[in-house]
């Protein structure tokens, strides 16, 4: 019979740069990119996929990533919220986030920035229905969500980026 | 001190961004979930399955043989104690294991994963004992006592009265007036009680500390907390350790509400690193255990009798509080207090009568929640005076204008109200225009409505709040400055979102006359650096720290203006300040900048006087004073903020669904700090109120298990539950002993949402409901029983 | 936590029913599912079998017969514009499971191999007629949807078995709706959930509940009602009887018995009078 293996060799981009590591099969890719890759920006908020604190961009799609195995990532395209700014350029979406208040205590931010910059690079001028389904998943118990909306709505109006 | 010309003002009441912005929406804001020292250990627990148990054994040698474990720790080693009010709770479950979820045993190994697999393998034997789930059945002679010792436990003398051989670590009592006398001047008599469950703060980030033993008795403790000097505090009486031995560290915080208040896992680290030879060990919860191992805001069950005369004046109110404290005192006594004094609502009632119990019962323990006790009296408060209102056959807004504090007239803890206090009228009077509230509907409005499926209903509900806090609270503020002549804000409260520090560092620029890019607040709070303040709690932050930033301020510019008085040969009263210089006041043309003076000023021939400038501020309460244990009477409250809200809704009758369509909310603010910020703090208040409201609350079962700790059955509010329109309204009647005239706002957007959604409720369906939460499910089977008033 | 666990991702069918025959293994494809119950120490696999890499999985057709692969996930089936057209309750209930993010990565088998009373993918392939295709050691068996669901949290799939597609052979034509009963806005389990559709020429009117019993419940009957009820509203109530006759709802966190019963009866007369008028 074969063996199968717990530990395993994965190759991901993230931010546009590429890791090759050793991890073991239970690791989530959300323990990958906090444990492994130190970028803790990325926040666990329940670690079952109702929270969206852990929201990154997975090959251009929005996930859970307490709910996604570092295997599975193997070969993928990470994008999180430590790849957002370029150097000390934020971008339109993080200044309006600044601008409407759309952050307090600050743990929700980066999973509620990578949803909403997922839905405006696919949809660049989303109503606000559409922007209330998008960010519905990410949980925020400081703000009651009104800011970001606006926040959200602003750069809709602006332009992204 | 209260502003005289706003139009002066440049950064305070403005709506500045954030000082902690930029690395909010970067991810680089690093909060204790994200820390990880050198050699550190991950923490876990074992927990009780049962309500209320006897721990016969526990074994844990397996678990102790598992490679990586570094420190296996019981109950039965631990002798220590703590409590913030009443010293009745171990650090780990000892001999009676309370509540389902207490921790009864803890593992720091390598990894967490190698901590939880050895909590597996942990076995504990356990006697089942009944519980005693409902306060009311705990407060009977022959309940189970969840605290057989309570008689023996310290506690804190001259505020509490713990009761031995009860479940009843303290009762607050209010007397005011001649209660019997009141109930004779009425011509109506009026009875209702009500109910809230217990609910949970529900920060993003949940709790978590990194402590070390080092040696030398010395501590290092990093934790997601509130108060950085409590948890020095009630840890240094814990363990004996001398304060200046433990230092305690608070980076950023995700999101508190009351629940990060005291001390929490602090303790647990701390001996579990001792046991590991002073590795630091961190313990983080997972959801579920923020759930049902760390505490909540207590349930409470309200009885009142209301007293009125014919034409609407309130004669007397009698109240019961009786709080569902769950295993453990903690912050519950205090939140039992604060809601006694608090317990008439913003209303002149000359005569009332309050017992508010504070009650153990086998269920997770109540602390502090964003409210304090608040939100939970004036459910029932504001639900009574709708119906009393009704039962005079008056319009509710009109019978609380009749009766609301002013000017004047008296607590019922016997302050007097004075031209410093908010107006409650006011706010009252804008939600009420805002809804465009013109009376009830009538109940043929109502039967036609239903003929459509959808009934609409508005209502009102008021507020107030007050500090809970001991009568010597006080803070400090440090000014330092750096070379350029910029300014470091010292503080040791903790901005875990209000965005107090934002506001501290407005009132500095404000005063300093300096650019607010200048002033600088350094996150990480730390009892060996920042000054003293007892706690980020109760809505006094921006109150308190705001007049000592003005004092600190101040002292700084009074230092500047000396060495710029010998330098310019002037006196300091020539001097004036704008633009971060000192001007000579009749010849602007002579000045010097402040970086010029703030590190010691250098004559051109190299001489040089002064030294660092440092302002240094304090502020003390003023004037509170204990009540009295038999009559309540004293004053508590350092300043009352008022406010009102305002709710249309819309019932869908065959399936009880509420949907929000207005909730317009103002608040006697007496000054706006920062009006983004105040506008963001009210939101989400209201949203988090809201939650309150319609879906929040702990289930257990009979046998006192609990039975939604998740986030897939403990539900609060997403993007999609929002009212279709908010509205704030900031009304300023100064205080006049607070910072440019403010008062705090923190806390009470989430008062009374739920009433005020009850209050239309009752609008819409012509039904009045008790119980929280306002579930579909409950307004179903109100409008299912046919009856005007649905108690279950 | 996940317990340690073996991963391995098969390039073939072959190797995946292979692998899937060892002890204790389990298909992963969205894991959304399973990740949870493993976090929550519910279920221990000892080997996860990633199935996403199957080409046999990526099948998704609407020409015909409805063909969707096991690997095609929920907000797919939202976005896809001909599946929107010939088939728009499958969009519809897709769009009340979970979150935007979540359903990036649920998949509409995973949603039925889960098999909870309450799946919200369910009712719609109830009254659609779906069928289940399996690959397995004894090579493909379609099994229909009502079979598949055997009880709670309970399907027909046997040791080393993976579902390839869910095949829908006859899209019927007809008024379709999927309607839900949850706690609140935000995303939720459901506490009544209903889908149904009626063909007018054909006569038939299906209707199927979830969430009141231990596996959905596709209403018997309802076409002599369909086609000797003409009045809307007589109709509704008729086929609202027929459901509290057949459902058995239990008491748990979410909801009382009595009050899915009641919702079932508005929520089952709601939907039969969106799509009988
Ligand atoms: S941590 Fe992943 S959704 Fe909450
Ligand atoms: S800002 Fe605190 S949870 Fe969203």
């Amino acid at each position: 019979m074969k063996e199968y293996t717990k530990e395993l060799n994965i190759t991901v981009k993230v931010n546009g740069r590429e890791y090759h590591e050793s991890v073991p099969a239970n690791m989530t890719l959300l323990q990958f990119l906090r444990n492994k890759l130190l970028l803790t920006g990325t926040k666990e908020g329940c670690g079952i996929g109702e929270c969206g604190a852990c929201t990154v961009v997975m090959n251009g799609k929005t996930v859970t990533s307490c709910l996604v195995l570092a295997a599975e990532a193997d070969g993928a395209e990470i994008r999180t919220i430590e790849g957002e700014a370029k150097g000390e350029k934020l971008t339109a979406l993080q200044e309006s986030f600044i601008k409407y208040h759309g952050e307090q205590c600050g743990f929700c931010t980066p999973g509620m920035i990578m949803s909403a910059q997922n839905l405006l690079d696919r949809n660049p001028k989303p109503t606000r229905e559409e922007i209330v389904e998008a960010i519905s998943g990410n949980l925020c118990r400081c703000t009651g969500y009104e800011p970001i909306i606006k926040a959200i709505e602003a750069v809709a109006e602006k332009g992204n980026r | 001190m209260i502003v005289e010309d706003k139009s002066k003002l440049r950064y305070v009441s403005k709506d500045i961004p954030r000082k902690d912005g930029v690395e909010k929406v970067t991810g680089s804001a690093v909060y204790v979930a994200d820390m990880v020292l050198p050699g550190m250990l991950y923490a876990k627990v074992v927990k009780s399955p049962y309500a209320y148990a006897r721990i016969k054994s526990i074994n844990t040698s397996e678990a102790e043989k598992i490679p990586g474990v570094r420190a296996v720790i019981t109950g039965k080693e631990l002798n220590y104690k703590v409590g913030l009010y009443v010293v009745d709770k171990d650090i780990l479950a000892k001999d009676f294991a309370r509540y389902q979820g207490e921790p009864v045993a803890a593992v720091a190994a390598d990894s967490e994963l190698i901590a939880e697999m050895a909590c597996e393998k942990i076995k504990v034997e356990y006697e089942e004992l009944e519980p005693v789930m409902d306060p009311r059945e705990a407060l009977k002679p022959d309940a189970p006592l969840v605290h057989p010792d309570l008689g023996n436990y310290s506690y804190m003398k001259g505020v509490f009265q713990p009761r031995p051989k009860t479940n009843i670590p303290h009762v607050q009592k209010i007397r005011h007036g001649d209660i019997e006398k009141g109930f004779k001047e009425a011509d109506l008599v009026v009875e209702t009680s009500f109910y809230n469950p217990p609910v949970q703060h529900v920060a993003l980030e949940t709790h978590v500390a990194i402590t070390q033993a080092l040696p030398g008795n010395k501590v290092l403790i990093y934790t997601s907390a509130q108060s950085p000097f409590t948890v020095r505090s009630l840890f240094s009486v814990c363990f004996g350790i001398p304060l200046e031995n433990i230092r305690v560290k608070v980076p950023y915080v995700g999101g508190g509400f009351g629940g990060k208040a005291g001390i929490h896992l602090e303790p647990l680290t701390y001996v579990l690193s001792k046991k590991a030879g002073g590795r630091p060990v961190k313990l983080m919860m997972t959801r579920e255990e923020e759930f049902n191992t760390i505490p909540s805001r207590q349930g409470l069950y309200s009885d009142f009798k209301t007293g009125v005369t014919k034409d609407g004046k309130i004669t007397a109110l009698e109240a019961n509080y009786y709080w569902d404290a769950g295993a453990y005192a903690d912050y519950g006594v205090n939140v039992g207090r604060a809601g006694a004094y608090a317990g008439a609502g913003p209303y002149e009632v000359p005569n009332c009568k309050i017992d508010s119990y504070i009650v153990y019962t086998n269920k997770v323990f109540g602390t502090a929640y964003r409210g304090f006790g608040h939100l939970e009296v004036l459910w029932g408060i504001e639900r009574n005076m709708d119906i009393v209102a009704r039962k005079l056959g008056m319009d509710p807004v009109e019978f609380r204008m009749k009766n609301v504090l002013r000017q004047g007239a008296y607590t019922i803890t016997g302050e007097k109200i004075t031209r410093s206090h908010g107006h409650v009228y006011d706010c009252l009077d804008a939600v009420a225009k805002d809804i465009k509230w013109s009376g009830y509907k009538s109940e043929e409005e109502r039967e036609k409505e239903k003929k459509t499926g959808k009934v609409r209903g508005k209502g009102v509900a008021l507020l107030h709040k007050a500090p809970a806090m001991p009568t010597f609270t006080s803070t400090a503020i440090i000014l330092k400055f750096n070379e350029n002549g910029s300014v470091d804000l010292m503080t040791s409260l903790t901005d875990y979102g209000q965005g107090t520090y934002t506001a501290l560092a407005q009132i500095a620029a404000e005063i300093l006359k300096m650019p607010i890019e200048r002033i600088n607040v350094p996150w990480d709070s730390d009892t060996s650096f920042t000054p003293y303040d007892w706690q980020t709690v109760a809505s006094k932050g921006a109150f308190m720290s705001g007049n000592a930033t003005i004092a600190a301020a101040e002292d700084a510019l009074r230092q500047i203006k000396e060495i710029a008085a010998q330098v310019l040969k002037c006196d300091v009263a020539d001097l004036v300040c704008e633009d971060e210089k000192v001007y000579l006041i009749h010849n602007p043309d002579e000045y010097l900048e402040y970086k010029q003076i703030v590190n010691g000023y250098v004559y051109p021939d190299g001489t040089s006087i002064g030294g660092p400038v440092i302002g240094r501020g304090r502020y003390i309460a003023q004037g509170l004073t204990n009540l009295d244990p038999e009559t309540g009477q004293g004053l508590p409250a350092l300043d009352w903020t008022y406010g009102a809200h305002g709710a249309e809704i819309e019932i869908d009758i065959e399936t009880g669904e509420i949907h929000v369509i207005r909730l317009a909310s103002a608040f006697d603010v007496g000054q706006t700090l920062n009006e983004g910020l105040a506008r963001g703090q009210i939101i989400g208040g209201v949203i988090q109120g809201l939650g309150s409201a319609l879906t929040e609350e702990f289930k257990f079962s009979k046998d006192g298990k609990f039975l939604n700790a998740s986030f897939v059955d403990y539900k609060i509010l997403t993007a999609k539950d929002l009212p279709d329109s908010m509205e704030q309204y900031l009304i300023e009647n100064p205080q006049h002993d607070g910072p440019f005239g403010a008062r705090g706002v923190a806390e009470h957007p989430m008062i009374s949402v739920p009433s005020v959604i009850g209050n239309a409720l009752y609008d819409a369906l012509g039904i009045d409901y008790f119980r929280l939460p306002l579930t579909s499910e409950r307004i179903y089977f109100g409008i299912k029983s046919g009856k005007k008033e649905y108690h279950d | 936590m996940i317990k340690p666990v073996a991963y391995f991702k098969p390039g073939s069918l072959k190797e995946a029913v292979e692998a899937l025959q060892t002890e204790n293994a389990w298909p992963l494809a969205g894991g959304t599912d399973l990740l949870v119950n493993m976090r929550n120490g519910v279920e221990h696999p000892d080997l996860l079998v990633d199935i996403k890499g199957l080409e046999e999985l990526n099948v998704f057709e609407v020409d015909g017969k409805i063909i969707i692969g096991g690997n095609i996930n929920l907000n797919f089936i939202i976005d896809d514009a001909r599946l929107r057209k010939v088939c728009p309750v499958l969009g519809q209930s897709a769009l009340t499971v979970a979150t935007y993010q979540l359903r990036n990565r649920a998949t509409l088998v995973g949603n039925i191999c889960n098999a909870s009373p309450a799946a919200d993918m369910a009712p719609a392939l109830y009254v659609m007629e779906a069928e289940v295709v399996v690959s397995g050691p004894q090579g493909e068996r379609h099994v229909p949807i009502n079979e598949f669901i055997t009880g709670v949290k309970k399907t027909s799939l046997k040791k080393g078995e993976v579902v390839l597609r869910v095949e829908i052979p006859n899209p019927k034509v007809g008024k379709t709706a999927f309607l839900k009963k949850q706690r609140y806005r935000g995303h939720d389990l459901a506490t009544v959930n209903v889908a149904g559709i009626a063909n007018p020429d054909t006569g038939t009117l299906r209707v199927c509940i979830g969430a009141c019993a231990v596996t959905p419940v596709l209403l018997k009957g309802t076409d002599e009602l369909y086609k000797s009820i003409k009045d809307v509203d007589e109709l509704a109530d008729k086929v609202s009887e027929l459901a509290l006759q057949s459902i058995s709802p239990i008491d748990d966190v979410r909801s009382s018995a009595e009050y899915r019963r009641d919702m079932t009866a508005v929520y089952v007369k709601r939907l039969v009078r969106t799509i009988c008028s």
